[in-house]
């Protein structure tokens, strides 16, 4: 039977490489090749003006990347407006979530409202943010007329533009952990908030020992989402302050795509851009070894 | 008495959700409405004092009259917003098919059979879900320099590809995975392998292909950062390079704002199917 069985089926290797293969071979080189192509220029010094000219100098881009003063600021100025961004996608999605779990009328058309911030384009979130926050045209300045302070008030300025910029990330990213969270929170009986209520527990009470438990997987692998998407986030900044004022929104995204694409120097750029991906890579297993592993280990 | 607090409470809070959620986009697509004296002014007015829909019909061109007699006359620019409709269209559709076509089977594989190096496999799709665009950029460009794909609608959407696949397919492997396991049941019957994917994992799914269709055209609608290097400024440019025209080379906030409205329509439309089924996804445990 079972013979009869394989000869006439598959078997799931087989299968599995039939469904899967053209696909994987598509990955590779999507993945691959521009992850070899990259550690290629990055080892080499690449000049286009004069003709195309690649000259092997080893770790001399790497070298340069680290002992960079602009680099290490963009680094700082990345992980400020990353950490600032996740907190608030994370704080601000479970409040959503915990107002959308509530029974209320027109429940579709309000869920659909606070989905949109996640639909709008990146780029549309940075024309918006711009204007909302920039003195000529933003609400500050507007708000600040209406209560009778007569000056503009700019938020688009040096000390506070990553807060901007990391507000209008949170608000196109909090709408995607507010429907996860609101499809664990969906999941708690009823009768574990009465049974809480028997025992007399306040607010603060409730939250932290019915509410909050079987939200922590979720919190912790949007954590993670949240901190990839920021770290790599390049469109949204660019139109929002185009790395200004200054250089005050330079995040690493911003200077690969000058350095790559306005002042040319693809070795210097590439070099810069395995820096990001270590970082990305190197706070996920982070997250992952200071929380994650404990999550996962009690589901 | 503390239930009318709780109601209180409770819409104050809905308040908020939603001034938080529709403010930005409030303040910036009024802009479209305004006239030009309006947008001028400082401080910039709360709402329009004479809403007009002139902006909606300069962009593609049309000259509009107001109400006064003054003409506001069509965008020099409405031919890149035309084409940068047209091309938008094209690519998204394709890219989603494509997508779809390719994630599928993939997707399922991963969430319903046992093979070697699976895990590994697995992977590698995360970590293309983690590049960022950027350090992909700079190969992909050089590359296509070569190729003459620069500035081609094709090298665009295959490079639009590299983002939606990885993306989806972590999506669908989750939800695949939560599918009652029909497999056996179906050999029993008579179905092939074939048969099975096609006749009845595929029906059973149906909210999450569609849930994976529309993230598929999200991604591609709203692509920027590749199109920017890529296409901007020739004739493969899609909306967002074709609009960015009205923010860098010639500001223009009313017309800025209008076709920036045309291109969160598409969105707003998904938006309520979006809500109901995105959380059908499973996004937190894939590699279980």
């Amino acid at each position: 039977m079972k013979a009869t069985s394989r000869t006439a089926e598959l078997s799931n290797l087989q299968f599995s490489l039939l469904l899967a293969l053209p696909v994987l071979v598509f990955l590779l080189l999507v993945v691959a090749y521009p992850l070899g192509y990259a550690l290629w220029m990055s080892f080499h010094e690449i000049v286009f003006f004069g003709g195309y000219k690649a000259t092997f100098v080893g770790f001399d881009n790497f070298v340069d990347v680290l002992t960079d003063k602009k680099f290490q600021k963009s680094l700082w100025i990345t992980i400020r407006f990353t950490v600032e961004s996740v907190m608030l996608a994370m704080v601000i999605g479970l409040l959503l979530a915990l107002v959308l779990n509530r029974p209320m009328r027109f429940g579709g058309l309000v869920r659909t409202l606070v989905i949109l911030p996640w639909c709008v384009s990146l780029y549309g979130t940075g024309v918006m943010f711009s204007y909302l926050a920039k003195g000529q045209t933003g609400i500050g300045t507007a708000l600040a007329f209406a209560f009778g302070i007569n000056d503009d008030v700019n938020f688009v300025n040096r000390d506070w533009v990553i807060e901007v910029l990391a507000i209008g990330n949170a608000w196109n990213m909090a709408p995607l952990v507010a429907f996860f969270l609101l499809a664990n929170l969906k999941t708690i009986p009823r009768r574990l908030y009465d049974l809480a209520a028997i025992d007399r527990m306040s607010h603060v009470e409730v939250f932290r020992n019915v509410t909050l438990p079987p939200l922590r997987f979720t919190l912790f692998v949007f954590t993670c989402i949240t901190t990839v998407l920021s770290m790599k986030l390049f469109d949204f900044i660019f139109v929002l302050s185009g790395g200004g004022p200054g250089t005050a929104s330079a995040t690493l995204t911003y200077r690969i795509y000058k350095e790559s694409f306005k002042d040319l120097d693809l070795g210097y750029g590439a070099a810069m851009s395995f820096m990001l991906l270590a970082l990305i890579l190197g706070s996920t297993f982070l997250l992952y070894f200071l929380w994650g592993r404990r999550e996962a280990s009690t589901p | 008495m503390t239930g009318d607090k709780a109601t209180v409470w409770s819409r104050l809070a809905l308040l908020v959700v939603l001034l938080w959620t529709l403010l930005p986009i409030y303040w910036f697509l009024k802009n479209a409405f305004l006239t030009p004296d309006e947008i001028a002014r400082f401080p910039p007015p709360l709402y329009p004092l004479e809403p007009t829909p002139a902006a909606f019909f300069n962009i593609f061109g049309i000259d509009y009259t107001l109400v006064d007699g003054t003409v506001r006359r069509g965008s020099g620019q409405a031919n890149q917003i035309i084409r940068g409709l047209i091309n938008s269209a094209i690519v998204s559709a394709v890219v989603t098919a494509v997508t779809l076509l390719v994630v599928l089977p993939l997707a399922y594989v991963f969430a319903r059979l046992d093979f070697a190096h699976k895990n590994k496999l697995l992977f590698a799709i995360l970590l293309a879900v983690a590049l960022p665009p950027v350090s992909t950029l700079i190969p992909f460009y050089a590359m296509y320099i070569q190729l003459g794909l620069a500035g081609t609608l094709t090298g665009l959407i295959i490079v639009t590809l590299t983002i939606t696949i990885p993306f989806v397919t972590w999506m669908l492997i989750g939800f695949f995975r939560n599918l009652p396991p029909v497999e056996r049941l179906a050999l029993i019957d008579g179905f092939s392998r074939f048969e099975t994917f096609r006749k009845i994992i595929l029906p059973l799914g149906k909210s999450g292909v569609a849930v994976a269709a529309v993230i598929a055209f999200l991604f591609a609608w709203n692509e920027y950062t590749y199109a920017l290097v890529l296409v901007n400024g020739t004739t493969a440019n899609t909306l967002p390079t074709a609009i960015s025209g009205f923010l860098f080379q010639h500001p223009e906030p009313s017309h800025l704002a209008a076709s920036l409205a045309l291109t969160i329509l598409p969105p707003a439309l998904v938006a309520f199917f979006l809500q109901r089924h995105i959380a059908d996804m499973n996004l937190v445990d894939p590699v279980r």
